[in-house]
């Protein structure tokens, strides 16, 4: 088992009232799973992925991380979690700007405290493995966007995470990008046993995956 | 429509309480400043400045010193304006000044001291364009014996009474009486002579018993001497014709002239009326004003940039909705106005309130107010022009952005902009750095002239003040009787350690000193080249001030309580050509048409302070004395304190003399007072750096939640992946580290030159270590890190989540 989520509730004040975002959310995530978040919009999509991953606290409930209690950790150790074993993929790629391809994959392992060496090898291994070596020294602005997400997903899986968080990774891609992410999410799932976990609108995308889960105004359907 | 962009910027200030707060706090420091810095700077420029101040002059004398001429002292002698007005026609009027200082008033049985006053030609209201408030200026200074009166001071001695041909006695009960022949009329000018009192020149004939006859002779130069000129006249050439007009009396000597206006801050010779102003120091405040102005622009300039991302969406919007791009910076001038508005009114306020405590600080009474508005409408003018300008950039900032981007929240912001932001904050800290080496250079020559030893012991030791006899004769016996009895009971007062009488004391002023134009040396070579200074002490005079003789001691007492006998200091004996101390005693030199014998020679002291070297100077054995100086005892001191010693010592006086009254000068401190402007200028510049630091830092701010808006997003991206709170602030303060550092690579020449520039003033200069520089340096930068660490701290802290959601 990867993760488990127990009784999670997350909720915000407003006007007096309590509105819920997460309302007894309750999931178990076995590694090697590709599941699908689907719900229509404020469903509590983005927030579920947000507290999987981590960036995002919730009020109630039990959150298991492997052996880790998530929601008794202090947010140096659940950053420390996260950032070994979690990769966060984007609707709209989050690439740095100023950064050329290669230095936006070897952003993350900077902060992985990996040596100059190692750097090296691993982000060479991925630019191979994502057949973009030609682009190694474009800016993200002169790449198409089903090329940046490449990047991106590459970017995720650079320091090998267990589980792939994508937010809507083919939202902002035509049909045909949207496609060959989908096809690389789904051999990385099943060729390297990467746990996905997505979050689409997108009824084909969802087809990917092994597991679908509905949220409706926070709660699982 | 005028009235909606009111409104919305109305809204918009009170929305945005920090940012308001911090813009119009910043804009109005720096206009209060700047007006105030102005207000001086104008004062000091409007010296002695009225109709026909232009075509005014003053004469003084240059000295030839090695071959050289150089200028000597601001006064003059009694025949140098009616000998040069006689012999060169451009010069229509001449005016004598014979300075009476320090005197006593009396009317009847009442005292007034601390008048000061001159003997003045009948010329002074056609030159000084001045005017009486009572009395005919015809004639009011004609007859002997007539005294003018200022408004203050007929209001002090007469009170409500008419004071014309009331008759007052100046000095004591036995000097001559005068009869008031008129009121000045109060013109609150700015002058470097200032009078209490004037009175009439030709008093000086008949009033033989103060100066002897000496009216048609070049034997004494200590009149101030001005000429009305020609308008017409080429200056340069009368100058030049003046330096050339050779007195056979004076052969090392020649006249010179300069302009009334600008003795208050160029002339700065010895025997000048008051201390005058000083050039520099002016010119070093109005760059510091100009400074802190501009300063506070850029800041406006920046943080108001900066907001504008924020506000890009509200742009967008507007533009979807039509607006123009005219319309757009009306708008965003119209708010700028509204906020450099508000600051102005602050601004003023805070002048009104703190112009009375800055006029104590400088010792000056400068004013704000419909009297000077003249004065200060170029100076507004300046500052609503300066708002303008300032106001445009960030109008026309906003007014480039396309809907199309800002209504999707993305700014396009053009690195040009972000270039001229980082040129702005460097600008400031480069500006910041040279005022924080100001500020540390000043205080260490301050502490470095303080701690330096001045050969004399000048603790607990007191002058008290001998104005009676000052202007009395030295040989009436009454008097001399009266100071010696007064000795005798100071003896017993168990606290005084020694007494003393002395003309002047180190750290005494220029014009209680004598001065001879011409010595004799002991070989017989007669050197007329140098002006020498002497005084006039008692035996026990060295003791007291713990001096130290090199060689031979004090004079020899004498029962007549004077002799021919005098001390001098080392530089003086090097001046004569002697090599070795020794030698000099018992030989004679010849000055004031008397031999004089050499009994000691003492170890070189600073008497005139610190600025200036040490010259060669000739202690004389003589009763007269305008000072009688007290030591005070450690052991006794400690008791009573000072306040109760000066009180006993005062009812001693008071039983000897009971129609005078008592002042006293301790030494130390007439001392350290030379000092007084050097530190009111390093309190200046502490303020006004700690004003420019604040502004600077103020623009800081701004300019790092720019930056953090900027890069909110790679802030996100950069957690989401790992990265620490403190390497996102190693990241975002990275930059400001390296401006700071340019600004202080930048900052390092200048600032030394300026202050090589400023020391240049001291004759005694500290060494600019290198400390202060690496110092200054260090504190502009923890305060940057300290301004930028707070917005960085929020950016590093955010939760991701919240930049990252852009769907």
């Amino acid at each position: 088992m990867l993760l488990q989520l127990k009784n999670i509730f997350k909720w915000v004040n407003s006007g007096g009232q309590r509105i819920f975002l997460l309302k007894d959310i309750n999931l178990q995530v076995e590694e090697g799973e590709f599941i699908s978040v689907m719900g229509p919009s404020g469903s509590g999509k983005s927030t579920l992925l947000n507290v999987i991953g981590m960036l995002d606290t919730f009020d109630e409930g039990e959150y298991h991380f492997l052996d880790e209690s998530v929601h008794t950790l202090k947010e140096k150790h659940r950053s420390n979690l996260y950032k070994e074993y979690i990769g966060f993929v984007f609707q709209s790629y989050h690439l740095l700007d100023d950064l050329k391809v290669y230095e936006n994959l070897e952003m993350p392992l900077l902060y992985k405290k990996f040596k100059g060496s190692e750097r090296r090898a691993m982000v060479a291994d991925m630019l191979d493995r994502f057949n973009i070596v030609g682009k190694k020294d474009l800016f993200p602005a002169q790449l198409s966007g089903g090329q940046q997400q490449l990047v991106g997903v590459a970017r995720a899986l650079i320091a090998n995470p267990k589980l792939i968080l994508a937010d809507e990774p083919t939202g902002n891609l035509n049909s045909q990008q949207s496609e060959e992410i989908m096809q690389l999410f789904k051999r990385l799932n099943e060729e390297d046993g990467v746990t996905i976990i997505q979050v689409t609108h997108s009824e084909k995308n969802a087809a990917y995956g092994s597991r679908v889960i509905n949220l409706l105004d926070g709660r699982m359907v | 429509m005028y009235t909606l962009f009111l409104k919305i910027a109305t809204r918009y200030l009170f929305k945005n309480k920090l940012y308001s707060l911090i813009n119009i706090l910043g804009l109005s420091i720096g206009v209060a400043s700047f007006v105030l810095i102005m207000l001086y700077v104008d004062h000091e420029k409007s010296y002695d400045t009225f109709e026909g101040s232009e075509n005014v002059y003053r004469a003084y004398m240059d000295y030839q010193e090695g071959g050289k001429w150089v200028a000597g002292d601001a006064n003059t002698y009694i025949v140098t304006g009616p000998t040069l007005k006689d012999e060169f026609p451009e010069i229509k009027d001449f005016l004598r000044f014979r300075y009476v200082n320090g005197v006593l008033l009396l009317r009847g049985n009442q005292v007034f001291e601390h008048t000061k006053g001159s003997l003045a030609d009948p010329s002074y209201f056609k030159i000084f364009h001045s005017q009486l408030k009572q009395g005919d200026v015809t004639t009011a200074l004609d007859e002997p014996y007539s005294i003018i009166l200022t408004e203050a001071l007929a209001q002090k001695v007469f009170g409500s009474e008419d004071p014309m041909g009331k008759s007052l006695k100046l000095m004591d009960s036995y000097g001559p009486i005068f009869t008031v022949t008129g009121i000045l009329k109060e013109d609150h000018r700015n002058t470097h002579i200032k009078n209490d009192f004037l009175i009439s020149f030709s008093t000086f004939r008949a009033w033989e018993v103060f100066e002897g006859d000496w009216e048609r002779t070049w034997t004494q130069n200590v009149y101030y001497t001005y000429f009305s000129i020609d308008p017409n006249t080429n200056t340069a050439l009368l100058q030049q014709k003046i330096k050339d007009f050779k007195i056979e009396a004076l052969p090392y000597e020649r006249h010179n002239i300069e302009p009334l206006e600008d003795i208050h801050l160029y002339s700065n010779k010895p025997y000048e009326a008051e201390a005058n102003g000083s050039i520099q120091r002016v010119r070093f405040l109005f760059v510091i004003g100009v400074i802190i102005m501009v300063l506070s622009w850029l800041n406006y300039i920046n943080l108001s940039t900066a907001k504008s991302l924020e506000r890009a969406k509200e742009t967008g919007v507007r533009k979807v909705a039509g607006a123009q791009k005219p319309q757009i910076v009306f708008q965003s001038l119209l708010e700028s106005f509204l906020l450099n508005g508000i600051a102005i009114l602050v601004a003023i306020g805070i002048v009104f309130i703190a112009l009375p405590s800055f006029n104590t600080f400088i010792g000056k009474d400068l004013s704000l107010g419909i009297s000077n508005i003249d004065q200060m409408l170029p100076i507004f003018g300046l500052v609503c022009l300066g708002s303008l300008v300032s106001g445009l950039y960030p109008a026309f900032v906003l007014s480039r952005y396309t809907p199309a981007n800002t209504l999707k929240g993305k700014v396009n912001t053009s690195p040009v902009g972000l270039q001229v932001r980082k040129g702005l904050i460097v600008g400031q800290f480069f500006a910041t750095i040279i005022l924080l080496v100001g500020t540390l250079m000043v205080n260490k020559q301050i502490l470095f002239l303080k701690d330096r030893p001045i050969g004399a012991d000048l603790e607990q030791v007191v002058a008290l003040h001998w104005q009676v006899l000052n202007l009395g004769s030295d040989s009436d016996s009454t008097l001399v009787q009266g100071i010696r009895a007064f000795k005798d009971e100071l003896r017993n007062i168990p606290f005084v350690e020694k007494t003393a009488t002395a003309n002047t004391f180190p750290g005494g002023r220029y014009e209680d000193l004598g001065s001879s134009a011409g010595i004799t040396f002991p070989n017989g070579t007669r050197d007329e080249k140098r002006i020498t200074y002497n005084y006039s002490v008692s035996p026990t005079f060295f003791e007291l001030m713990d001096f130290t003789f090199v060689a031979g001691g004090p004079f020899k007492e004498t029962s007549r309580g004077y002799s021919n006998e005098i001390v001098m200091n080392e530089r003086f004996v090097q001046y004569m050509g002697i090599s070795e101390m020794d030698e000099a005693i018992g030989k004679t030199v010849r000055f004031w048409e008397q031999d004089w014998t050499i009994a000691g020679i003492l170890k070189d002291y600073h008497h005139f302070g610190l600025k200036t070297g040490i010259e060669p100077i000739i202690l004389r054995y003589a009763p007269s004395s305008n000072n009688i100086l007290v030591k005070l005892d450690q052991k006794a001191m400690a008791s009573g304190g000072m306040e109760q010693a000066m009180v006993q010592i005062e009812g001693t006086w008071k039983k000897i003399f009971p129609e005078s009254t008592f002042n006293y000068t301790f030494l130390d401190q007439n001392f350290e007072a030379q000092y007084k402007d050097d530190k009111t200028f390093g309190t200046a510049f502490q303020i006004f750096t700690v004003l420019s630091i604040l502004i600077a830092s103020m623009g800081l701010f701004g300019l790092t939640s720019y930056t953090v808006v900027r890069r909110k997003k790679e802030i996100g991206v950069r957690k989401v992946n790992g990265a620490t709170i403190l390497q996102i602030l190693a990241l975002l303060n990275t930059d400001f580290v390296k401006w700071v550092g340019f600004a202080f690579a930048m900052a390092i020449p200048v600032s030394w030159y300026a202050m090589n520039q400023w020391l240049n003033g001291f004759a005694y200069k500290t060494s600019m270590s290198w400390w202060v520089f690496a110092l200054s340096g260090f504190l502009a930068l923890v305060i940057a890190l300290a301004t930028v660490s707070w917005q960085s701290f929020k950016a590093a802290t955010q939760n991701p989540v919240e930049s990252l959601r852009t769907e």
